[in-house]
């Protein structure tokens, strides 16, 4: 097969994203860039910066910032315990927690909502043993909790996958040298999972930033995120225009902010194995022998 | 000599499966010393309890006299050369041979001076700000060879640092390893299962299989006198045949008798018979003490590798004269070369009749 028909299995996929990537893209900045009457303006836009629509900015950049480093905190203890599972039970804890995952997004938060409201399942267990019950319902540590819930998979799988591919010798290495285990996660660990941990914060950030079905069912529609404001200009006040001009001005954000993040990424070349001499890939070498 | 290292009754088990059983090892201030054997033999085990990775079941690790069995690794002045290089992929090739150094709180000006001396000490110099992955293997190895001794260890523990390389690089390594052993002057103790490696470099070769000694010795002593089949037959290729020493000084092989340099076995005990293969020379017929039709000859430049079929047994000789395929041949020795060993008693010196 010739490069130009290898090309064209791509085709599907091409088809699709200017079907339902680009072209969407196209009509939201039309519409972001226009009045009603269909005139240029800016004040779609800019609209981001009035008061109500800029709290709800800063309160879904605190949400996902929050989230974000909650999940990182969550997921290092938890992968290097996982490292050091046997393989067998180590499928069986990622199972366990991508389980979850199988479940409709909106019947898991409609389960968190029941867990947390007032008269809800963890004040029926809190009274039972005793302690007063927790008002967490419809506030902004019940959204917190539905975030984390729903993308601390997201974090873990690339960072595991990350620290996964250490090879065991090198952190003996680090031992060997007088690292103690602190130095080794802080100087082999931790370096090395950069790649896994940039890929999760981008998962999460981006999402728990725009998501709006969260805020809605955990938030009780009092807390409003960017999402949600977004998502009633469209749905409630059907006035597209500011739904686009805010949803392009969240977007430019979102741009801005993971250029930080996967700079390095891109900048990055790899020399992919300048090997010279011999056969360099020996087989992982038998513990016993 | 003194002392820095002693392993006393060490075993260890992995899985309920033996891998090391009962040894008792005494490692000398400064030597070269080798632990040679087949995979599986317990030679890497060994090196990772000295190293601080496996805690043995039984046993005591004495360092210097003190008792070290439990020590974490990164406590023991004493540091290893993997297999697979193990350089830490984020650093560079400086970086990587200061990490030990840093950990220490050493200063910059000593750090960047050892380094450089590192660096010179393996020939890498000018190679600082490299990447691992943009080394190829050998260089790979001297950088992590040089991460290793510029912490000035007092034992560097070796797992078949040369393993990975192809056959010549290994042998400019290993020359190079015996210059900086000889420089530094520290103990090395060395794994492979390699015999040539372990016949050039070391001052003294343990050979171990199934998890105890067979034999330990000068390079010299282990190829020229093996003490049971087992050596012979990893140490270098050897005729190993049934024979019966009749009385002193005389062996019968196939029913010839034979003189031989041999004392001290019972009359008419079985015994293995050892043979190198350079030992054997090709005569005319009816002169030698066995006759043999010729069934192969191969050319491997130094010399010809000759098979001759005497009855049921294949000789292997190496000659520096050719034969001709399918002719008769005598085959003579020198009453020196040969080596009479006991019949094993234990299945632990058998492995080679399973191979």
């Amino acid at each position: 097969m010739n490069r130009r028909n290898r090309e064209l299995l791509a085709s599907p996929y091409f088809i699709w994203s200017i079907g339902f990537t680009v072209i969407p893209l196209i009509v939201i900045l039309r519409y972001a860039f226009t009045t009603a009457g269909g005139t240029f303006t800016l004040e779609n836009i800019l609209a981001i910066g009035n008061a109500i629509n800029r709290k709800a900015f800063l309160f879904s950049l605190e949400i996902a910032l929050i989230c974000t480093l909650l999940c990182v905190l969550l997921a290092y203890p938890l992968v290097m315990v996982v490292r050091r599972l046997h393989i067998s039970r180590r499928a069986f804890m990622l199972f366990f927690l991508i389980l979850p995952m199988w479940m409709n997004f909106i019947l898991r938060l409609l389960a968190w909502q029941m867990i947390l409201s007032s008269n809800g399942i963890l004040n029926f267990i809190l009274q039972a043993i005793g302690l007063k019950p927790l008002d967490i319902a419809n506030t902004w540590a019940a959204i917190i909790i539905g975030v984390v819930y729903d993308y601390f998979p997201f974090m873990m799988l690339p960072i595991f996958n990350a620290i996964a591919d250490i090879e065991e010798d090198v952190i003996e290495a680090a031992k060997d040298l007088g690292a103690g285990p602190l130095t080794v996660f802080t100087k082999v660990i931790f370096p090395l999972s950069i790649p896994g941990l940039k890929s999760g914060i981008t998962i999460v950030f981006v999402p728990s930033m725009t998501s709006f079905v969260v805020a809605d069912i955990l938030g009780g529609g009092k807390l409003q995120l960017i999402g949600n404001i977004i998502e009633q200009e469209f749905t409630r006040s059907s006035n597209w225009n500011l739904g686009s001009g805010l949803s392009v001005a969240l977007m430019v954000f979102v741009f801005i902010s993971m250029a930080f993040t996967i700079k390095d990424d891109v900048v990055r070349e790899e020399p992919e194995l300048a090997r010279v001499e011999g056969s360099d890939k020996p087989d992982r070498r038998e513990r016993a022998a | 000599m003194d002392t820095i290292l002693e392993l006393q009754n060490i075993s260890k088990s992995f899985d309920g499966k033996p891998i090391i059983k009962e040894l008792n090892l005494e490692i000398y201030k400064n030597e070269f010393i080798t632990l040679l054997g087949p995979s599986g033999c317990g030679k890497s085990t060994l090196l990772r309890i000295i190293g601080g990775f496996e805690t043995p079941d039984t046993g005591r690790v004495l360092f210097d006299g003190k008792d070290i069995t439990n020590l974490s690794p990164d406590k023991r002045r004493l540091h290893t050369v993997f297999q697979k290089y193990s350089l830490f992929p984020h650093y560079d090739v400086a970086d990587n041979i200061a990490f030990g150094l840093k950990l220490k709180k050493k200063d910059k000006a000593y750090i960047e001076d050892k380094v450089q001396y590192a660096l010179r000490l393996v020939n890498m110099e000018g190679f600082e700000h490299r990447k691992p992955n943009s080394l190829s293997g050998g260089q790979q190895q001297r950088v992590a060879i040089a991460r290793a001794i510029v912490n000035e260890p007092e034992v560097l523990l070796l797992d078949e640092p040369l393993g990975a390389l192809d056959l010549k690089l290994r042998q400019e390594m290993q020359r190079e390893l015996m210059k900086i052993k000889k420089e530094v002057g520290i103990t090395f103790i060395y794994v492979t299962h390699d015999q040539s490696e372990a016949l050039t470099m070391s001052d003294r070769i343990i050979v171990m299989n199934q998890g105890i000694i067979q034999q330990m010795g000068d390079p010299k002593s282990i190829y020229d006198e093996p003490q049971n089949a087992f050596v012979a037959d990893f140490i270098g290729e050897s005729n190993i045949i049934d024979g019966i020493m009749l009385r002193d000084y005389l062996v019968q092989i196939q029913g010839v008798d034979i003189p031989c340099v041999d004392i001290g076995f019972k009359p008419n005990e079985k015994v293995d018979v050892v043979i190198r293969p350079e030992d054997l020379s090709i005569v005319e017929p009816g002169r030698g003490f066995t006759i043999g039709r010729v069934m192969e000859v191969i050319y491997q430049g130094a010399y010809y590798d000759i098979r001759v079929a005497c009855g049921d047994f294949e000789w292997a000789i190496q000659s520096n004269n050719p034969a001709m395929p399918g002719s008769m041949v005598g085959l003579s020795i020198l009453p020196e070369n040969i080596q009479i060993m006991h019949k094993p008693r234990s299945s632990d010196e058998q492995i080679i009749e399973k191979n």
